[in-house]
């Protein structure tokens, strides 16, 4: 019997932006399933830019993105994958109840289980009193935890999550964190993208540190202090993306 | 899991497009029917003492076929381009974007939304148009392709500013200074037979003039040009329209990076 296919293999990934900026360069990176994955580095560092291409929002220059073992651009791989994005992207025509829904039904799900789940989301994720709230509405915190809600309504697989707790006070960012950990228990697969160090620190199994589109680092949070003669990994940080490229 | 075919992503946001228009039914439906049924009272009854008939129609049932046409190819133009445009703005087309539908099934999705508004204000204003005015639907097999190759054409055309636009205006500049003069222009209040050259030429070049005088046969029976004619250039600008607006989102040109 073959192993079970890595849940994202990034292979010679180059995108290359129409006004020349490369993002990412000849980069690789394979995800065991089950594996709660940080990716840390500086803005520009091209960390949204591999996840836009694993989801399907860029248009790839070079290379090949896998998930679970399927190209990332086939239906069955795209329904795999839920993305909470760093930005805000809420529909602002819809409620609270019919973005989930709404969601729901373009990943394929059925009318009467797409209801259930967001129903099931908003209980989680403490949104009941606003479930008939059109999404201009919400408050910044409430807007974050129906993004989350969103990318998690279709039962995906791999959840990528950019910067998720970003602008959200020390509450939510625990309540989040507890709810992301749980997730990952029931052996969801997570990539998270972070500027708090803490919170890749808590939370990460593994972490990789890339800088300029490419990847020059990548271990456990206790590996990396020791790779890196570091106290914590706030100074790996430090020592690694200072370091001469 | 696997065979998923992705139609039923396509039909929710179908739904999702319509559930636009009818949230918002008093801008995005009511207030054209209004405004189109005021032309047909103001022209067709004021002028109708003084322009008795044309082509031996009564001029308050020559009118109908164009303004109805107006109506609903505007809506189809700015329905779709606005939806795209603001899809695009905030980000939220990221949803669908990374949806599993193929990409012919975003553009038809995102396209039938301005094809159901139009129709709605179509159908609308021909309830109140044809009892008002007496006007027939004497070929409605005429009707039927003219109004479709006109919606795909307006829709898509839609769909594609709404994917190219950068800021709000672009998408009202192409309805202001190239659609509504065009539909002025295209014989929705006269005869092309009435104009002296050389506009009476010009007209000849303008493609709305055919998908009026198509759907004017539709309804009443004659037209200023052959309805086949009429029927092949809508046919012939809708259907590169509708591969243009599909060829963006298969390539993901203007709207992923």
């Amino acid at each position: 019997m073959s192993p079970a296919p890595p849940a994202l293999e990034v292979k010679g990934l180059t995108k290359r932006y129409d006004d020349g900026t490369v993002a990412l360069s000849e980069f690789d990176l394979a995800i065991p399933e089950g594996k709660f994955f940080g990716l840390l580095g500086p803005n520009g560092a091209g960390k949204t830019t591999l996840i836009s291409a694993v989801c399907n929002l860029i248009r790839i220059t070079e290379g090949e993105v896998c998930v679970f073992g399927q190209p990332a651009d086939c239906l069955q791989a795209r329904r795999w994958v839920g993305l909470a994005e760093q930005d805000i992207n809420l529909d602002r025509f819809l409620t609270v109840e019919e973005t989930l829904i709404y969601h729901g039904g373009y990943f394929g799900m059925s009318k009467d289980d797409a209801c259930a789940r967001a129903h099931e989301m908003i209980d989680v994720f403490d949104l009941r009193g606003k479930v008939d709230v059109r999404t201009p509405k919400l408050s910044g915190g409430m807007r974050r935890r129906l993004l989350l809600a969103r990318a998690l309504m279709h039962r995906p697989r791999l959840v990528i999550l950019d910067e998720p707790t970003a602008g959200v006070d020390f509450e939510l960012r625990q309540e989040l964190w507890r709810y992301i950990r749980k997730l990952h228990e029931q052996g969801t697969t997570i990539l998270l993208t972070t500027h708090y160090l803490e919170e890749a620190e808590t939370l990460c199994e593994e972490i990789a540190l890339i800088r300029g589109g490419r990847l020059i680092a990548r271990d456990t949070s206790g590996g990396l202090r020791e790779r890196y003669n570091a106290d914590s990994l706030a100074d790996v940080y430090v020592k690694a993306m200072g370091a001469p490229r | 899991m696997h065979g998923y075919s992705g139609t039923a992503g396509m039909l929710w946001l179908i739904r999702r497009e319509t559930l636009r228009i009818s949230k918002l039914w008093t801008q995005t439906v009511l207030a054209p029917i209004v405004s189109s049924g005021l032309f047909i009272l103001v022209f067709g009854f004021s002028l109708a003492n003084r322009i008795r008939e044309i082509d031996g129609v009564p001029y308050k049932q020559f009118i109908v076929p164009g303004l109805i046409t107006m109506a609903m190819v505007q809506a189809a133009y700015s329905n779709n381009s606005s939806s795209v445009f603001q899809a695009r703005s905030d980000r939220y087309i990221n949803d669908v974007l990374s949806s599993p539908m193929h990409a012919w099934q975003m553009n038809l999705g995102f396209n039938v939304g301005g094809i159901a508004r139009a129709l709605a204000i179509g159908i609308g204003l021909g309830a109140i148009a044809v009892p008002v005015t007496g006007a027939p639907v004497r070929e409605p097999l005429v009707l039927i392709p003219a109004v479709l190759f006109g919606l795909v054409l307006f829709s898509a055309l839609g769909t594609i500013v709404g994917i190219f636009a950068e800021t709000f205006d672009h998408h009202t500049f192409v309805n202001n200074i190239v659609i509504l003069p065009l539909v002025f222009l295209g014989g929705v209040f006269y005869s092309v037979n009435l104009l002296p050259s050389p506009w009476h030429e010009l007209t000849h070049v303008n493609p709305i003039f055919y998908l009026v005088n198509a759907v004017r046969y539709g309804f009443l029976g004659t037209s200023d040009v052959s309805v086949w004619l009429s029927l092949a250039v809508t046919a012939g600008l809708a259907i590169p329209a509708y591969l243009w607006s599909q060829w963006l989102f298969t390539s993901g040109r203007k709207l992923k990076a």
